[in-house]
């Protein structure tokens, strides 16, 4: 017995019942089914460079607004420091007043 | 395989029609097509209904997909996919397990059947492997592909489907050789 030999034999392509093209046009009617449309090349390549230009200018207004903050950030370290600068020499001033005086 | 390149190239228009929204060009396309698909159905269950039903939700499907076809070849590929993948989604969805022998019927008359009851016990034990080694022996034996073609349709690397196909021969010749 030649088992691969009987198998193809065996499941050998069979056609469906006589009028089984017309029973899917049937219910293709019945059922309302619609083909499905498929965008153009054009579409596609214009959504993609949509797309890309959407997340170039979203990482961009990102990348502008951190650098905003960090410059805010650097002027504030900088303020505290020249007050506290201020308050160092005032404070020395005070100091050496005092020990002139004595 | 040589059947199947006359298929393709006698129809070089009708696919281009059908998508064109031409219904007749449609109808000849699943006439060009019809077997192939019914008997994927019919060889994966043994069940005339459910093959009929499988091999029309796999032509609704097609018509509502029929702008994603590019060629011929990629129509016979897509159909052969589908069919597969659907036989095998309803089975683990319900479960189905092969009909009994008296409920698979008779097919009709074959030319070359030498042994119809071989050939009826041969569909019963196919129908009885596990869903995925049915696929892989029905793509083999009815549509004459080989295992590199096989996994392109499953969707499995090629030495799962040789391994799936040695284990199908080996199960099919036990039991076989058991009655």
């Amino acid at each position: 017995m030649n088992l691969e030999r009987d198998l193809t034999r065996a499941l050998r392509r069979t056609p469906p019942p006589p009028g089984f093209a017309g029973r899917v046009m049937q219910r293709i009617e019945r059922e309302g089914v619609q083909a499905r449309r498929v965008r153009p090349v054009w579409w596609r390549a214009a959504a993609a460079s949509l797309t890309l230009a959407a997340l170039l200018g979203g990482y961009t207004a990102h990348h502008v607004i951190e650098q905003r903050r960090g410059e805010h950030a650097r002027d504030q370290v900088l303020l505290a420091m020249r007050i506290a600068g201020a308050k160092m020499r005032y404070a020395r001033q005070q100091v050496h007043g005092i020990g002139s005086e004595r | 395989m040589t059947a199947m390149a006359t298929e393709v190239i006698a129809m070089p228009t009708v696919l281009a029609r059908a998508r064109g929204g031409d219904h007749d060009a449609f109808a000849e396309l699943i006439e060009t097509h019809e077997a192939m698909v019914y008997s994927v159905a019919w060889n994966f269950f043994g069940d005339r209904g459910k093959a009929e039903e499988i091999a029309q939700d796999v032509f609704l499907q097609l018509y509502r997909n029929l702008a994603t076809i590019e060629s011929e070849s990629h129509l016979l590929f897509w159909l052969r996919q589908v069919a597969t993948r659907r036989c095998i989604d309803v089975t683990r969805r319900s479960r189905l397990k092969a009909v009994s022998l008296d409920d698979a019927g008779d097919l009709p008359a074959r030319e070359h059947a030498a042994d119809p009851l071989l050939d009826k016990r041969l569909r019963q034990l196919v129908g009885e492997l596990p869903d995925v080694q049915r696929a892989v022996v029905t793509l083999r034996y009815q549509e004459d592909l080989d295992p590199a073609e096989i996994c392109r349709i499953v969707g499995m690397p090629v030495n799962t489907v040789k391994s799936h196909l040695h284990r199908a021969l080996q199960a099919l010749r036990r039991k076989l050789e058991s009655h």
